[in-house]
């Protein structure tokens, strides 16, 4: 008898905690759930256009105000030869700078940013406005935390400020006068297109339906916002 | 489509956490393992004396959580600017709730060992000043001691939660490291308490509190090389990502630091030392010494091996 009110109790206890406990799971919020009202500004680096002249990564030192040597974006080369073997261009084996193609390296404003939810304190956080990933230089403790748990390897320390960085598409600079990034500006090719992806009549979502794009490491679940145009080869 | 094109530049210029984080969670896990130890002999065997052993563990656990605090602060880009980790919080942050845990876990470790000292702080004059704040605290002494238990317990583990949240790095980014590092940072913690009871308390190598640590070291150890084997078959037999991985363990430096300083030290030194030698030797403050010194260094080379191989391996 006795067994059977304290196994009606333990039943009780645990309906009780879990009606408690239930709604403390699942009220946790994915970080960056999709708001159609927001924009979600994305940017598309065409690797057929891109010459690999460096203009993009200059505007963006001069823009940003950063300190000589360093700089939020990078150009990685490319070729299309294999090493050893001779190009199958010019037959050449050592280098010789045929096909060479261009790839951006920088920050990929992800929709679920391991940058933001590892910062202890906040300063490395999503714009409330744009929902772009940028840095409250005031509150860094300058720990490492988001340096290392970025994927793309896409963050810095800056040695002026001492505190962690990244390519936050000009927000605080060329956004915030009404301009487009200063590395879209620069672009000769136009080989970058900046946009809001949540405006249907927008030019990047009109480009992003008619062309193909990949993103840098979609395994990672982080959900970037800068889309890559690879170079597709036609004929031989 | 996806994946056709990839950079393998980065912007940070090295890697992101060198070795005063690898230290830090040395020191992390043996002051939580060390006090973790001690209170749990002292509830088992429901001490109320100051036992050298006690006194050894809250001595090493304030000390090594200091030192610590030290080298993580020494770390910042800019440590004046470590102000802003107490000031400001996200708790989606792991960093975030273990500096919360850490800013309890300290103050009380201070605490006991003002409790652990009673008696040596009554006999110096200069500190007779803390007598009667021991006195007045003499009554919370014991829910104290199980809050810093769970603290104790929870630092060794966030330490490892702290790493295992990189999810590029496939060594480190594991469920079981919190695990591996409470049981690594209990055998060290227990390792360095025990050298410091007998050499400096002088605790009698052979009395009942040694025994059963003694007891214990085995199952521990054993669930240590566990948790090291649930990572290495889990990276052989992964992904792509994980199983260049893998070569952490059979090429380069790091390599050698696993498998000389981990498993040839670490686990190699206490079982030869043990149970390879006559019963004389092992029974003898010599053997008592060096074993400790295996386990210690065996729990700083995983540390840096960890640490280290892990964030060269990325994906």
């Amino acid at each position: 008898m006795s067994e059977n009110i304290e196994r009606r109790r333990f039943l009780k206890c645990l309906g009780a905690s879990s009606l408690i406990i239930a709604p403390l799971g699942c009220s946790s919020v994915k970080e960056g759930e999709s708001d159609a009202n927001k924009p979600h500004y994305a940017m598309v680096f065409d690797q057929n256009k891109c010459t690999g002249c460096g203009d993009c990564k200059e505007a963006c030192n001069l823009a940003n105000n950063l300190p000589e040597g360093k700089s939020r974006l990078l150009m990685e080369q490319h070729s299309g030869g294999l090493e050893g073997q001779p190009c199958p261009h010019c037959g050449k084996t050592t280098e010789c700078g045929c096909e060479r193609k261009f790839v951006r390296v920088s920050c990929q404003q992800c929709k679920n940013a391991p940058c933001v939810t590892v910062c202890p304190t906040g300063a490395a956080h999503r714009d409330e406005k744009t929902g772009i990933v940028t840095m409250d230089a005031a509150k860094c403790a300058g720990c490492k935390y988001c340096i290392a748990a970025c994927p793309y390897d896409a963050r810095f320390i800056n040695k002026e400020t001492d505190v962690a960085d990244n390519c936050d598409f000009c927000l605080n600079s060329k956004l915030a006068i009404g301009e487009l990034p200063a590395c879209v500006q620069k672009c000769r090719y136009d080989a970058l297109i900046f946009g809001d992806i949540n405006d249907p009549t927008s030019y990047i979502s009109k480009l992003l339906r008619v062309k193909d794009s990949v993103r840098i490491k979609p395994g990672f679940g982080t959900e970037p916002s800068l889309r890559y145009i690879p170079i597709v080869k036609l004929g031989v | 489509m996806d994946g056709n094109i990839e950079f393998t530049m980065g912007l940070s210029q090295g890697l992101a956490w060198p070795w005063p984080i690898a230290v830090y969670l040395f020191f992390a896990g043996i002051s939580g393992g060390a006090l973790a130890t001690a209170l749990f002999i002292r509830f088992y065997k429901k001490q109320t004396t100051n036992t050298p052993f006690y006194k050894a563990a809250a001595l090493i656990a304030f000390v090594t959580i200091s030192l610590g605090m030290l080298c993580l602060v020494l770390d910042l880009t800019n440590p004046l600017f470590f102000w802003r980790i107490l000031v400001y919080y996200n708790l989606n942050s792991v960093m975030s709730i273990g500096v919360i845990a850490l800013s309890v876990y300290i103050p009380l470790v201070a605490l006991i060992c003002l409790y652990a000292f009673e008696e040596e702080i009554r006999s110096v004059p200069a500190l007779k000043v803390l007598v009667p704040v021991i006195e007045k605290l003499q009554g919370i002494r014991r829910p104290c001691e199980i809050a810093v238990l769970v603290l104790a317990l929870a630092v060794c583990a966030y330490t490892g939660f702290l790493i295992s949240a990189l999810i590029r790095f496939p060594i480190i980014n594991t469920s079981v490291l919190p695990a591996l590092f409470i049981a690594s940072g209990m055998s060290a913690g227990a390792a360095a308490a025990k050298m410091l009871a007998v050499s400096m308390f002088k605790e009698d190598l052979h009395s009942q509190d040694m025994k059963l640590l003694h007891g214990a070291e085995w199952p521990i150890m054993f669930a240590e090389i566990l948790f090291i084997f649930m990572i290495v078959t889990s990276l052989m037999t992964g992904n792509a990502g994980a199983q260049s991985a893998f070569e952490a363990f059979h090429t380069g430096q790091w390599a050698a630091v696993f498998w000389f300083g981990v498993v040839g030290l670490g686990f190699g030194g206490p079982l030869l030392l043990n149970f390879a030698t006559g019963k004389a030797f092992s029974h003898s403050a010599k053997a008592f010494y060096l074993s400790g010194v295996c386990a210690i260094t065996g729990m700083m080379c995983l540390r840096m091996f960890i640490l280290y191989a892990g964030q060269i391996f990325a994906i």
